[in-house]
């Protein structure tokens, strides 16, 4: 399936909004990690992990299917497919991973924000701030940003198999032209 | 049935054999080996992930009720 001019650029727009959303919602729900984690304020520190609950649900989530379901459209509607160069592959593994780990790391957080509501400052403190999770997460998005913006080369067995045999027809059919 | 748009006469040398993976591939899969590795060592090293590996009871995450409620500590009596 190959996506017209317009409806590529459309996905593509989409997917680019909803990729780098995702690694801003990131850094922002970074910083208040560390808010949470570094504040002796009980109010702070306890608004800090409702309003990560509430953007991780919210935003991340959201932008993280948003942006996985873009990427396997931009994939396969496009010449580069989704298996036949090294790089979509494992900027998609990356990016499923990241998702996957999100969803099951998010529940996790509602219970922290369950009981920052009402713990007091010493409860509050012991919550830490969630930092190793979207530190690792942000690593992962910039590995993938990056691949997706300089497309290294490397084709797979089965992306070579696929050009050579596009490459027979295209030469098959030049040969029936020229008869 | 084969496809007849890629056949090839016979006296046609073989197809070259398929390259290998880059070498930014390989480098990459060490990488992401040794990170896991890492990770794995880290995870079974320090009981447990997550922001309530510092609470009562361990992992949060993992020992939280379906409801996502937690009782207080001792319980609700």
């Amino acid at each position: 399936v190959t996506m017209s001019a317009g409806v590529r650029k459309l996905a593509l727009a989409i997917h680019l909004t909803v990729s780098v959303g995702w690694i801003g919602a990131v850094v922002a729900y970074l910083a208040l990690g560390v808010t949470a984690a570094t504040s002796d304020d009980a109010d702070t520190i306890r608004g800090a992990w409702l309003a990560m609950e509430a953007m991780g649900w919210f935003a991340i989530v959201p932008l993280a299917l948003a942006a996985l379901v873009t990427g396997l459209v931009m994939s396969l509607g496009t010449r580069w497919g989704l298996v036949r160069h090294y790089w979509v592959l494992i900027s998609f593994g990356l990016t499923l991973f990241a998702t996957v780990v999100l969803v099951l790391h998010m529940p996790s957080v509602t219970v922290a924000a369950d009981i920052a509501r009402t713990a007091d400052l010493a409860g509050l403190q012991a919550l830490g701030g969630d930092l190793a999770h979207p530190g690792i997460g942000l690593v992962v998005l910039l590995v993938v940003q990056v691949l997706n913006v300089y497309k290294p080369r490397g084709m797979t067995r089965y992306g070579q198999r696929r050009q050579r045999s596009g490459a027979s027809r295209v030469e098959v059919a030049g040969e029936r032209v020229g008869a | 049935m084969a496809d007849p748009t890629t056949r090839r006469d016979p006296g046609q040398p073989a197809e070259p054999a398929p390259a290998g993976a880059p070498r930014w591939v390989k480098v990459f899969g060490i990488v992401v080996i040794a990170v896991v590795l890492f990770a794995v060592v880290l995870a079974l090293a320090g009981g447990g992930h997550g922001p309530g590996r510092h609470l009562p009871g361990g992992d949060a995450g993992a020992e939280a009720p379906a409801d996502g409620h937690v009782p207080p500590e001792g319980g609700h009596g």
